[in-house]
C-alpha cells in the first residue's frame, strides 16, 4: 500500500475553544489508484490532506493522534529535513488557486526549474530545459518562449496546468489535488481533469482528489470516501456508492444536486447546517439533520460498519439506507 | 421569442464597452473591452430566464445593466414598454425599485457593521413610500420569516450567520421593495451542495408566492436547468443560443453549447465510458480583440472560411426553419446541427427514498 492514514486526529486551538477538525480518519491509496475525498466546507477533507503532506499550520493546528504511513514509513515520526525530501520527490500537492500558489515575481520557468535544482542538483541551464519539457508535457503552447513569462501572463487553465507540471516534475508516487478545478470554467475543467488522468495513468501515481463536486468524482475516481464533521461516514468503490449509498448523508447529497438531463421538481434539501466543530453533537454527528435518526443515534457513535468487503458506512441503520434505494 | 406571457423586460441590441485609455495628460482611447456586444432577449412575466456562460462572457455585466448599475453604450432595455436606459432622476429611482438584484457572494455583499434588520430595512430608507417608518421593523421581520430565518434575529450581525443564511438575508433585502423582477447573479455558487438545494428551493417558492420574474445568471448548467423556463448561452459578449430548457439541453444546435454541455461532469459513474466529450482547445479570446465573423470560430471544430467573414445572426437556423421540432430555436451558427450530448440517466430516482 502506498499511503495508509490510520485513525488521524487533528484539532485547532483557537481563542474561542478547540475545533475538532479531524476525528479519527483512516484511508488508504494504492499506486495507480484515485481516491476521491468528498465533503462540504469544514468536513476536514483539506486538513487531513495537509497533515499527510506535512503543511499543516502548527500551531494553531495539532495532530493529536494517529499514523500516516507512506511507503511503509510513519511520516509523523520523521524529522523535518527528512520530511522535506518526501515532499516534492515522494508526494506533491496541487492547489485550488494557482494564482496564489505560484510566486508572482518569479518566472514559471524558474519555479519549475527550482524543483530540479533543489532535489536533483541540476545546473540552472539543465533545469530550464527540463522546465520547457514539462510545460510541453502539459500542453502549454510555445513553451520555449513562454518559460520566461510570469504567472499573471497565463490564463487560469494554463496556470493550473503549470501547477500540475510542478507537482509532477519529480514524478512523485502520490499526488494530492485539493479542488484542482473548482476555480475553472467547465470547458477548461474538462481539459485539466483529462490531462491529470492521463498523466496519472502514465506515471502510475496514487491520486487523492479532494472535492465537493459529485460530478467530478463520478468522472475520475476509483474509490470514494465521504467526510462529515471530521470523520469518514462512507467509503466505497465509486460505482457502488452512486448506485446505492449506504449512509443517509451521502444519499442526501446525491438527491440534492440538480440534474442536467431533466428539469426537476423541488430539490431534496438536507435540513439544517453542518455542525460547529467546537461543539460536535454527541452520538452520530449527523443525527440532527438525519431523516432516519432514532434514539440510539443521539447517544451511540456509530463505528464504520463493514457493508461488504470493500465498503463501509458509519450509520447504525446502513441496511435500511441501502434497501431504501432499491425501491 | 417563445415567451408565451407578456414580456416584462425586452432587451434589444444591448452593448457595453469599457474604454481602454492611454496617456495621463492627453487621454486617448486605444481600444475597448467589449464586455457585452449586442445582446437581445425578452423576459416574460413570471418567467425565469437562465443565462449561462463561462467567466468573462459578459453575463454579470448584463446583470448590472438590467439593474441600472451601469449605463449601456448602446441598445435599449424596455421594462413594461418603457426604455429604462434613458431615464434619470425620479423616474429611474422608481424603476430601480422594481428590478432588484441578489448577489453572488454572501460574505462581501452584506455590510459587516450593520445588523440584519438594518440591512434588510435599508431599501426603505431610499424608498420611504413603500413602508412608513413605524411599520418597518414588522416588515423586516416578515421578510426574514418569508426567507426562512428566525424573525428574532433582526439585531444580529452578518458574521453570526452561515453562508446559506447570509444568502437568505441577501434575498430578503432583494424582496424588501416588492420588486417585479429579480436579477440573481450566481446566487448559489458560493454555497455547499446541501445548502445550495435549500436556497434554490427558496427561490422557486418565492417566485410563485410573489409572482416574480427572474433573470438567473450562473455558470452551473445543472442549477440553471433546474430553475429556468428558458436558457440563453453567452459567449464573448453575445448570446449564441437561446430557447426553452429542453430545446437547449436536449437539442442543442450551436457547437459552443454542445461543448459546454458535454463538459459538465455528471454524477453518474456509469456515464463515464459511453459519454461523448467535446474537449475544446485553447482559451476564450480577449474581449478587447474579438475575432471577426463568428466569435467562437477560433475554438470551433466546424469553422470554415465563411465563419471568419460573416457574423452569424441569432435566429432559427435555415436548416430547421420549416421544422417545428425542438431543434428549431435561435442559434447563431452558420452550420447549426443537432447533436445530443447530455446522456439520459434512467436509473437514479429523483428525490429521497
Amino acid at each position: 500500500m502506498l499511503l495508509e492514514v490510520r485513525d488521524l486526529h487533528v484539532e485547532f486551538r483557537t481563542r474561542d475553544g478547540v475545533a475538532h477538525a479531524v476525528n479519527g480518519v483512516s484511508y488508504e491509496v494504492d499506486a495507480g489508484e484515485t481516491l476521491a475525498v468528498l465533503g462540504e466546507s469544514g468536513s476536514g477533507k483539506s486538513v487531513t490532506a495537509q497533515a499527510v503532506m506535512g503543511i499543516l499550520d502548527m500551531p494553531p493546528g495539532r495532530i493529536t493522534g494517529g499514523r500516516i504511513l507512506f511507503q511503509g514509513r510513519d511520516l509523523l515520526k520523521l524529522r523535518e529535513e527528512e520530511r522535506r525530501k518526501v515532499r516534492g520527490a515522494g508526494m506533491a500537492m496541487i492547489f485550488q488557486d494557482a494564482l496564489s500558489a505560484l510566486n508572482p515575481v518569479i518566472s514559471v520557468g524558474d519555479q519549475l526549474g527550482e524543483m530540479f535544482v533543489v532535489h536533483r542538483g541540476m545546473s540552472k541551464k539543465d533545469a530550464r530545459a527540463r522546465a520547457v519539457e514539462l510545460m510541453e508535457r502539459v500542453r502549454i503552447p510555445a513553451a520555449a518562449q513562454r518559460v520566461r513569462d510570469y504567472p499573471h501572463q497565463f490564463s487560469g487553465g494554463m496556470r493550473q496546468r503549470i501547477m500540475i507540471a510542478m507537482a509532477l516534475a519529480l514524478e512523485p508516487a502520490l499526488v494530492i489535488a485539493d479542488e484542482p478545478t473548482t476555480a475553472l470554467d467547465v470547458t477548461v475543467q474538462a481539459q485539466v481533469m483529462d490531462l491529470l488522468a492521463e498523466l496519472q495513468r502514465e506515471y502510475r501515481m496514487g491520486l487523492i482528489l479532494i472535492t465537493h463536486d459529485l460530478g467530478v468524482v463520478a468522472d475520475v475516481a476509483d474509490r470514494i470516501a465521504v467526510m462529515y464533521a471530521g470523520k469518514i461516514v462512507e467509503s466505497a468503490p465509486v460505482h457502488d456508492l452512486y448506485k446505492a449509498p449506504a449512509h443517509p448523508y451521502t444519499r442526501g447529497l446525491l438527491d440534492s444536486i440538480p440534474r442536467l438531463d431533466q428539469k426537476g421538481q423541488e430539490l431534496y434539501a438536507i435540513k439544517g447546517l453542518p455542525p460547529n466543530l467546537m461543539d460536535i453533537p454527541p452520538g452520530c454527528s449527523f443525527h440532527p439533520r438525519c431523516p432516519m435518526a432514532r434514539d440510539v443515534c443521539r447517544t451511540d457513535e456509530p463505528p464504520l460498519y463493514e457493508v461488504s468487503g470493500v465498503r463501509g458506512s458509519a450509520c447504525h441503520f446502513w441496511r435500511e439506507c441501502l434497501d431504501d434505494r432499491d425501491h | 421569442m417563445t415567451a408565451t406571457t407578456e414580456p416584462i423586460l425586452e432587451v434589444t441590441g444591448l452593448v457595453k464597452h469599457y474604454p481602454l485609455t492611454q496617456g495621463v495628460l492627453f487621454r486617448k482611447q486605444v481600444g475597448a473591452v467589449k464586455a457585452v456586444d449586442g445582446v437581445d432577449f425578452t423576459l416574460g412575466r413570471g418567467e425565469t430566464l437562465g443565462i449561462v456562460g463561462e467567466s468573462g462572457c459578459g453575463k454579470s455585466t448584463v446583470a448590472k445593466l438590467l439593474c441600472s448599475l451601469e449605463r449601456p453604450t448602446a441598445g435599449s432595455i424596455l421594462f413594461k414598454g418603457e426604455d429604462i436606459t434613458r431615464l434619470s432622476g425620479r423616474a429611474l429611482k422608481a424603476v430601480r425599485r422594481n428590478i432588484q438584484m441578489v448577489f453572488q457572494d454572501p460574505y462581501t455583499s452584506l455590510n459587516p457593521r450593520m445588523t440584519v434588520g438594518d440591512i434588510v430595512g435599508e431599501p426603505y430608507d431610499i424608498h420611504p413610500e413603500v413602508a412608513p417608518k413605524g411599520d418597518r421593523r414588522r416588515r423586516v421581520q416578515e421578510l426574514l420569516d418569508v426567507v426562512g430565518l428566525n424573525p428574532e434575529y433582526v439585531n444580529r450581525y452578518p458574521h453570526q450567520f452561515s453562508g446559506g443564511q447570509r444568502q437568505r438575508i441577501g434575498i430578503a433585502r432583494g424582496l424588501a421593495l416588492r420588486p417585479e423582477v429579480i436579477v440573481a447573479d450566481e446566487p448559489v455558487s458560493a454555497l455547499d451542495v446541501s445548502v445550495q438545494a435549500q436556497v434554490v428551493n427558496l427561490l422557486d417558492r418565492l417566485q410563485a408566492e410573489f409572482d416574480l420574474s427572474y433573470v438567473f445568471i450562473a455558470h452551473d448548467l445543472s442549477v440553471v436547468r433546474h430553475i429556468s423556463d428558458r436558457v440563453g448561452v453567452m459567449y464573448l459578449g453575445r448570446i449564441v443560443e437561446i430557447g426553452r430548457d429542453a430545446e437547449i439541453y436536449d437539442h442543442p444546435t450551436h457547437p459552443y453549447t454542445q461543448a459546454l454541455l458535454s463538459a459538465v461532469p455528471v454524477p453518474d459513474p456509469e456515464a463515464r465510458e459511453h459519454r461523448e466529450r467535446i474537449i475544446l482547445t485553447g482559451d476564450v479570446p480577449s474581449p478587447t480583440n474579438i475575432p471577426s465573423g463568428c466569435r467562437f470560430r477560433t475554438r470551433c471544430w466546424k469553422a470554415q472560411e465563411r465563419c471568419a467573414r460573416e457574423v452569424p445572426a441569432l435566429a432559427v437556423p435555415a436548416a430547421f426553419r420549416d421544422a417545428s421540432g425542438p431543434a428549431a430555436h435561435d442559434s447563431a451558427c452558420h452550420f447549426a446541427a443537432e447533436r445530443q450530448v447530455v446522456p439520459a440517466e434512467g436509473e437514479h430516482g429523483n428525490g429521497p427514498g
